[in-house]
């Protein structure tokens, strides 16, 4: 495993790097891929990635992160945006390491942190339940301690990579009497604990990523409690910094817009006055968005942080691409109808993926009414 | 000092201006006057050094660029003031000093950056758009000069003392500099949606001099098209200084006006509209920063910028015009209500120098591949 001083380096040098590896090394078949990938599809390139000790970019040199600022992580991600890298099942990399690092005990980190990083343990992610969607703070999910365990019951939802996930981080209520936010506790517990069912969910894309996870009387230790009992509330909302950015990244919309021109030229409406103008709009927002997400990546490059006002980064990029998927289906007429990739003369083209997977962007990571109720409290200052 | 230092320290001489010089009352006062704006008060403007922002310093300005301007100008709108700063300081300016004409840029650019000579360019005509070289009025090489005939629209301002006025010459585009009493020059101004006006200029046989070409041929075309799209990159901050006005107008009225027992802020379905209309306000924003960071390194896409600009200030400012007054509700619609007066600035600034769909078409046609991603 290498470890390397990327603060030493030029951007741009950095840049070459990270490129010439995902080009190399990424294998073909999986670029772009229409949805997200199960361990099994990603697990020999995040093995490359880990040996290359490239597999958790943000973490800290300490844990065998690649401790890259601001400037050099958005780097990181561009490069793996530009050669369509998947996404591997990386909830405990991007969302439990870095959470572990600021509010877990040595113990914990020393536990967790290189089996995570190894690909040992894989986890998911269990906040979401059938009744506390967008009132997240409203779970039901219950811990009781009960000796040296806790004792949880209850149902979490929407748990991506639940089938291939060994461990579990989880906001659970431990205590019922306080304010909804302040009787949150975040727990980690494993896979194959007794009590555990997982209930595969069959998406609009007819693909199971996400499951129902049903916890009966599933007993995990008490020191896997991290932070305080009723403070999870406040470290998971603390973690939400990095990952809004990359959310709001112009790449996803920039490639819908390409993918639209070539269903039009092949339909012929670039001809189109009325189609026209409704394409160079669109266009006009990518590039605008382009410009936005811009503003943004300089303040976390300078090692600022983001404001409450990021959210509009996350409305602007999600609408924007979802709007290129609902012209490209338009465009492509009678064929917008047919599933999987589509012959335009001898050009494949996959019409529905795109437009599918468009959908849950404006409902998950805090559906886009949430994030205007955010703007309109946090930055408009607009009375509750 | 950091651009950024200068730029505030402009924005806050600006907000003394503003504090001290104008009024809503003021502007309400001027509309549908003759000239439509205050030549005491373009004194003042000329005082604080903004109609010399962008003239070289040889002849007596501060030789600035697009940013600062920009900045200027963004704060200036907030006033809703008439006086003509971007059309005269920017727009004339440019275009003289753009053209091959050293001895006139030496007569005329230090009388606009002291306030003195009020110069509007009429380079428009009724059919030919934005197009500077789509015109029909001629230049005929006569003794000694030219003869100019044909007609102009939509310049600006009305009241000027000098028009400066493109024609098609022998070789090309030119622009020469015509007094407001020339023989043969007949003027008179349409009402604009503000209570402003745009003067609209008949030449017949007008005699110009050498010595008051702007820019002969060989220079016409450039010298003109680079001084229109800077302009409208400026009219883009203008237009960013009009919907942020308004947009902090309506949300106050949000907070404050109650029905239902409650602050109408309160209510989602509308709080959602403002959030709206703050991410118009914000790509304007955003779109306006990277046009300086872009034009700072590659001067050749002004063009492109300046299209991306204004197609997206045009349509953000009558956005956020419109539906603040539907927020107001009935008072909005109202002629003592001020936010009526910002609507009506953003529908005059949207419309000058093209307005967003018409900057949408151009874009497209100037940006034909797509960015590689």
């Amino acid at each position: 495993m290498q470890t390397r001083d990327w603060d030493q380096m030029d951007d741009e040098a950095f840049r070459l790097e990270v490129r010439k590896f995902f080009q190399q090394q990424f294998p073909e078949h999986l670029r772009y891929p229409p949805h997200h990938l199960s361990w099994a599809q990603t697990k020999d390139w995040y093995k490359k990635l880990y040996a290359q000790g490239w597999a958790a970019p943000a973490w800290p040199k300490e844990w065998g992160g690649m401790g890259l600022n601001g400037s050099k992580m958005l780097i990181f991600i561009e490069e793996q945006e530009r050669h369509g890298v998947a996404r591997t099942p990386d909830m405990g990399i991007i969302l439990l390491g870095p959470l572990l690092i600021r509010f877990g005990n040595e113990e914990q980190k020393k536990e967790i942190l290189p089996s995570t990083l190894s690909g040992d343990f894989i986890w998911c992610q269990g906040y979401s339940e059938p009744n506390a969607g967008s009132d997240l703070a409203g779970l039901k999910t219950e811990a009781v301690l009960d000796g040296d365990e806790y004792v949880i019951n209850g149902s979490k939802i929407w748990t991506s990579y639940a089938m291939d996930a060994t461990h579990m981080f989880i906001l659970v209520r431990t205590d019922k009497a306080a304010k909804k936010q302040e009787g949150i506790s975040f727990l980690m517990l494993r896979m194959d604990t007794p009590g555990i069912t997982v209930r595969p969910i069959k998406n609009l894309l007819g693909v199971e990523v996400f499951a129902q996870v049903f916890l009966d009387n599933v007993r995990t230790p008490a020191r896997w409690l991290v932070g305080k009992p009723n403070q999870g509330w406040t470290m998971a909302k603390a973690l939400l910094g990095f990952e809004r950015i990359s959310i709001g990244s112009p790449k996803l919309a920039q490639a819908g817009l390409e993918k639209l021109e070539q269903v039009a030229r092949q339909q012929g409406l670039m001809k189109d006055p009325a189609f026209v103008d409704r394409y160079n709009q669109l266009r006009l927002d990518v590039a605008d968005l382009g410009s936005t997400y811009g503003r943004f990546a300089e303040i976390v490059k300078r090692g600022g942080t983001l404001g409450p006002d990021v959210s509009m980064l996350k409305i602007l990029a999600t609408e924007t691409y979802q709007r290129l998927t609902e012209l490209t289906l338009e465009a492509a007429g009678d064929a917008g109808g047919l599933a999987g990739k589509v012959d335009f003369n001898g050009m494949p083209i996959d019409i529905l993926s795109p437009f599918y997977m468009a959908r849950p962007s404006t409902i998950y990571g805090g559906s886009n009414e949430i994030q205007r109720n955010i703007l309109s409290k946090n930055v408009l200052n607009l009375p509750g | 000092m950091s651009q950024e230092d200068t730029n505030q320290m402009l924005r806050d001489a600006v907000g003394g201006f503003a504090a001290r010089d104008t009024s809503i009352a003021r502007v309400r006062a001027l509309r549908e006057t003759d000239p439509g704006f205050d030549r005491a008060v373009w004194k003042k403007i000329a005082e604080a050094g903004w109609t010399g922002i962008l003239v070289p310093e040889k002849f007596g300005g501060a030789g600035l660029s697009l940013p600062e301007m920009a900045a200027v100008l963004e704060e200036f709108a907030k006033t809703l003031s008439p006086e003509p700063l971007n059309a005269v300081s920017s727009l004339a300016a440019l275009t003289l000093s753009g053209g091959d004409n050293e001895a006139l840029q030496a007569r005329l650019l230090p009388q606009i950056a002291a306030g003195e000579l009020v110069a509007a360019v009429a380079w428009q005509e009724s059919e030919s758009g934005i197009d500077p070289a789509a015109i029909e009025t001629t230049a005929k090489e006569a003794a000694g000069g030219y003869a100019l005939s044909g007609s102009k629209r939509f310049a600006v301002p009305f009241g000027a003392d000098a028009y400066l006025v493109s024609a098609k010459g022998q070789g090309g585009l030119i622009v020469a500099c015509v007094d407001k009493s020339a023989k043969g020059l007949t003027v008179d101004s349409e009402l604009r949606a503000d209570g402003t006006r745009v003067a609209r200029l008949k030449l017949d046989n007008v005699q110009v001099a050498k010595a008051d070409i702007v820019a002969s041929a060989g220079a016409g075309a450039r010298a003109l098209g680079q001084a229109i799209d800077q302009t409208t990159i400026l009219a883009g901050a203008e237009l960013l200084g009009v919907m942020s006005r308004a947009l902090e107008i309506t949300l106050d009225y949000m907070r404050t006006r109650v029905q239902f027992d409650r602050p109408i802020g309160s209510f989602q379905a509308l709080q959602h509209r403002a959030v709206d209309l703050f991410i118009q306000k914000e790509l304007s924003f955003s779109v306006l920063r990277d046009a300086h960071i872009h034009l700072a390194q590659d001067a050749d896409a002004l063009a492109l910028w300046a299209s991306r600009v204004k197609s997206r200030c045009s349509e953000a400012g009558m956005r956020i015009g419109r539906e603040s007054i539907q927020i107001h509700g009935g008072i909005g619609f109202t002629d003592e209500c001020d936010i009526g007066l910002y609507l009506k600035r953003a529908m005059v600034l949207s419309a000058w120098l093209g307005n967003g769909a018409v900057h949408r078409r151009r874009y497209a046609a100037l940006a034909p591949a797509l960015e590689a991603a």
